[in-house]
């Protein structure tokens, strides 16, 4: 493919400070339509704290339903920062470099996300203390550090700290930009978060080197965020369907296919929005639809060995919950669209190489897949709790309330109205990495045969 | 090559293309020398003392326990040489250069797979068979196993197909990448290796149409094979290990094996590229660059072995069902204790703390130093996990469908004809590549030549780097 753009630095800060030092007509709108939403999703957290978790459609036996499995799709979604960045960076995959930024700061609003569902879902927040902490010793009440609902906040809050440095380290030389090219109070507050970068070479020499060991710190930290996650379910033998070994690797599969998916579908809302065609191209979408049929084939793999095993016990709980979730309404039909929408209908199409250079058709392939991931987790979560449960004397079916609903909306008005408060003071495409790009590739000729070249170090 | 104004040329010392033909493809590379005869000679001789033991076994049969080395032996050897093949593929699927000269040697792995198919027979005639209790106890009652309700001769004939499947695609896979070679052979070799480059080249002339048919064979091959290896592993790892033992239920398992066997099959390639430095001559083409590459897969690879073992035990121990506990016991804390914690040092932690060092992955001593404690530290692990589960079957009908262990069986030490297996076995797949290697060219040619297009030393600014092209 020779989709490379040769581009000045000039150029490359015009087009990409866009956002930056004007304001697009649509963005204001935008962002008080997403207001509303927000505003009336904290309405409703606030109707929910009032009257109690009854306003939901949570009870016995089914105590974890939509806030958690929101909760573990935000989670998810976290994990496409770190694939991309810091795998790619420490791969050295040269087209990562416009995907970039994007990803790290949907890894770090998804997580912020993420966070409110655990604490809403406790119907009264301000109780997660005694959870976490050792209040009262007196009383004797400590939390039990053996649980991994215990460690879900250290991990979270720890991949929500690196990731957030992360992203820092990888914005100061925007920032530096930035400083030099506003006025007023926006200079001073650049010139604070700057830092001081002036671009000389050992700065640049620390920031480079700060961003390969943030990589590899982060690359455990990412593996665990998901692990500790599933292990929420899988060491709990009480609930069938839960008590499983592959979980771990298949949540944090799960979370890669649908957090670069989710990259996919930021990135083309962000060369329609702010018309960076010259930087986000369909190179781009090849090589993240090539990346996510590998991690997709991968998922799939990990999900038939999950319901595999499931049957290979050959207890007769374990193959009647399988049989609902699979075969009984309405989980039948929610099994059916996850299947394709998470798999069976996007990574063929894939395979053809028109379609990972349509950004439309990746646009909405991308939105398919997350559509069937959250599925995924409402299929892993609920049917595990509804089934009849030994000492459990009452139980009922569990729907969804409109309420919970308007939560799910919030959190994805949320998440979009973050991305672009963030825009209109960050560049979303880094401008460092671009001018990098423009200087470490190169085109060679062969024969006849144009092809694109990238420096590498030598041994 | 066209290059930015930042990029100037450097000195290029590397071997021009018709060195390089003249080298790989020519007699002398190829030729075996007398330190290499004597090491197939002694190879030869041990796979037949590993045919002995074999034999040996057969009439020193005291039941299903006895072959749990035999069934380790074979697990290690599919871990390494099924493995290999995959480092040709995966990076070359992500247009990574520095896996070129390093293909042949992975690739190379895949002809021990069909002796590996062979070698399986013999197990399988003392295989549990999943229908052998129904008579007893009806025909509803039968131990755990992936393939249900048992279709014709499972898991016996099922196994041996995948394992030939996955031999085959391999064969074909190391053959198509090999073509081109066989073509400069019949152009540049002499007397019988001529003849057989002839034959095997196949009408090759390096026509771009014959060029594209080439690059969407290994394409297909490659991915043939890597579904191949994952599906080999999981029937494999089930049906040899997990479902003999009564409550071990891991649908982890598999994976760990598959990762395992890709940590073995980088460690493979690296001794390979070490040997091919020491003794074969090839150090003007395999060097630092391929050890730091394969050094950096393999700590990623040793990584995720510890990740997977964890994820697995974590399960389990928070599970403290009986068997949840019975299983820890088997495999961990129980009869097996010493060889469990052998194999966390020589599989994880050792080679973690070696590797950990860019000084060391960087050079050409360091990763084969790790890669030899990684498949002594696997072979272990094999011994852990098959020996363990081979001694474990129940002889009690009943007991074989319950799904907890209920006796925890004793420390299994291997005999003499144990040890035979052991050595002979592996020796004799190493042998059967040594065989090859004296027709075709142990580093690939045409992908040398390749990448000697598509790669350039260049300056840039003060600093020497390479540029490297990357074709569609």
């Amino acid at each position: 493919m020779q989709q490379r753009r040769i581009l000045d630095e000039f150029t490359i800060n015009r087009e990409l400070l866009r956002g930056n030092l004007a304001t697009p007509k649509w963005w204001l709108p935008t962002v008080l339509g997403l207001l509303v939403v927000v505003l009336f999703g904290f309405t409703l957290m606030g109707i929910m704290f009032n009257r109690g978790l009854g306003v939901t459609g949570l009870s016995r036996p089914v105590y974890w339903g939509l806030f958690i499995t929101t909760f573990v799709f935000w989670v998810g979604i976290s994990h496409a920062g770190i694939m991309i960045s810091a795998i790619l960076r420490l791969t050295q995959a040269e087209w990562r470099r416009p995907v970039t930024r994007a990803a790290e700061l949907l890894t770090v609003f998804s997580l912020l996300t993420a966070l409110f569902f655990p604490l809403i879902h406790a119907g009264r927040p301000w109780r997660i203390f005694y959870w976490i902490t050792p209040y009262d010793f007196a009383r004797g009440i400590f939390p039990n550090a053996r649980s991994p609902l215990v460690w879900d906040p250290f991990a979270i809050g720890t991949y929500l700290t690196g990731s957030t440095l992360f992203l820092y380290v990888a914005l100061l030389p925007d920032l530096g930009v930035l400083r030099d090219r506003t006025t007023g109070w926006k200079r001073a507050f650049y010139t604070v978060a700057s830092l001081g970068w002036r671009g000389n070479p050992r700065q640049w020499r620390l920031q480079t080197v700060a961003g390969i060991l943030l990589s590899a710190l982060m690359l455990p930290i990412f593996v665990s965020v998901h692990s500790i996650v599933s292990w929420d379910f899988a060491v709990t033998p009480a609930v069938e369907g839960w008590h499983s070994t592959v979980f771990a690797p298949y949540f944090v599969v799960g979370a890669v296919h649908s957090g670069v998916s989710a990259v996919v579908t930021m990135m083309a809302l962000m060369r329609w929005l702010w018309g960076w065609d010259n930087y986000i191209r369909p190179e781009h979408f090849d090589a993240l639809a090539r990346l996510l049929i590998v991690v997709a084939c991968a998922w799939l793999a990990l999900t038939f060995a999950e319901l595999i095993f499931g049957v290979y016990s050959l207890e007769a709980p374990e193959r009647a919950l399988r049989e609902m979730q699979m075969f009984e309404w309405p989980w039948n039909l929610l099994f059916i669209i996850f299947f394709l929408t998470g798999f069976a209908i996007p990574v063929p199409l894939w395979f053809f190489k028109r379609v990972r250079n349509n950004i439309a058709m990746m646009f909405w392939t991308s939105i398919l897949v997350n559509i069937g991931m959250w599925l995924e987790r409402f299929l892993i979560i609920v049917p595990g709790l509804s089934r009849k449960q030994p000492f459990v004397f009452t139980w009922d079916s569990y729907q969804v309330s409109p309420l919970e609903w308007g939560l799910l909306l919030w959190s994805f008005a949320w998440v979009m109205m973050l991305m672009l408060l963030f825009s209109k003071f960050f560049p979303l495409i880094p401008l460092f990495e671009t001018k990098e790009s423009q200087v470490f590739t190169t085109d060679v000729q062969i024969g006849r045969v144009t092809m694109p070249a990238v420096i590498r170090e030598l041994d | 090559m066209a290059t930015s104004s930042l990029i100037t040329d450097a000195p290029d010392d590397r071997p021009s293309n018709i060195e390089s033909t003249a080298l790989l493809a020519g007699e002398g590379r190829t030729a075996a020398g007398t330190g290499l005869k004597r090491f197939m000679w002694l190879l030869a001789a041990l796979s037949v003392i590993g045919f002995v033991g074999i034999v040996f076994r057969f009439i020193n049969d005291d039941g299903r326990q006895d072959w749990g080395f035999y069934a380790a032996t074979l697990a290690w050897m599919l871990t390494i040489f099924g493995g290999a093949p995959m480092v040709a593929i995966a990076p070359a699927l992500a247009k990574a250069d520095w896996v070129r000269p390093v293909a042949r040697i992975a690739s190379l792995g895949a002809i021990v797979t069909a002796i590996i198919a062979l070698l399986m027979i013999p197990l399988l005639f003392k295989f549990p068979a999943l229908t052998e209790f129904s008579e007893v106890l009806g025909d509803d009652v039968r131990r755990r196993s992936i393939w249900f309700d048992s279709p014709s001769y499972a898991p016996h004939f099922w196994n041996v197909l995948i394992l030939l499947t996955l031999a085959l695609v391999g064969i074909a896979m190391a053959y198509v990448m090999a073509i081109p070679d066989f073509a400069a052979i019949r152009d540049h070799g002499t007397g019988w290796k001529q003849r057989w480059g002839k034959k095997l080249a196949r009408g090759f002339y390096g026509r771009p149409q014959q060029w594209e048919w080439l690059k969407m064979r290994i394409g297909i091959t490659g991915a043939l094979y890597f579904a191949m290896l994952l599906y080999t592993n999981f029937t494999f790892s089930l049906d040899f290990a997990v479902s003999l033992v009564p409550g071990w239920k891991d649908s982890l398992f598999p994976f760990y094996h598959t990762i395992s066997t890709f940590q073995a099959g980088i460690a493979f390639t690296i001794i390979g590229v070490w040997a091919a430095r020491r003794w074969g001559g090839m150090n003007k083409y395999v060097g630092h660059e391929e050890m730091w590459s394969l050094g950096k897969f393999m700590l990623a690879t040793t990584l995720l072995w510890f990740y997977f073992f964890y994820s697995s035990f974590i399960v389990f121990w928070y599970g403290r069902s009986e068997s949840d506990s019975a299983t820890i016991k088997l495999l961990v804390s129980g009869p097996y204790i010493y060889l469990f914690w052998a194999v966390f040092f020589l599989v994880f932690i050792i080679p973690w703390w070696i590797m950990i060092w860019n000084k060391v992955r960087d050079s050409v001593w360091g990763p084969p130093i790790a890669a030899f404690i990684i498949l002594f530290g696997l072979f272990l692990d094999r011994i852990r996990i098959y020996v363990s589960s081979w001694s474990a079957v129940p002889d009690d009908l009943e007991l074989a469908t319950t799904s907890i262990l209920q006796e925890m069986p004793d420390t299994m030490w291997p005999d003499v004809f144990d040890v035979f297996i052991m050595v002979g076995l592996p020796a004799l797949g190493l042998l059967s590549i040594l065989l090859v290697t004296r027709l075709v060219p142990l580093v690939s040619l045409w992908e040398v030549q390749q990448s000697r297009l598509i790669t350039k030393p260049v300056r840039f600014l003060r600093s020497h780097v390479k540029l490297v092209g990357k074709p569609d």
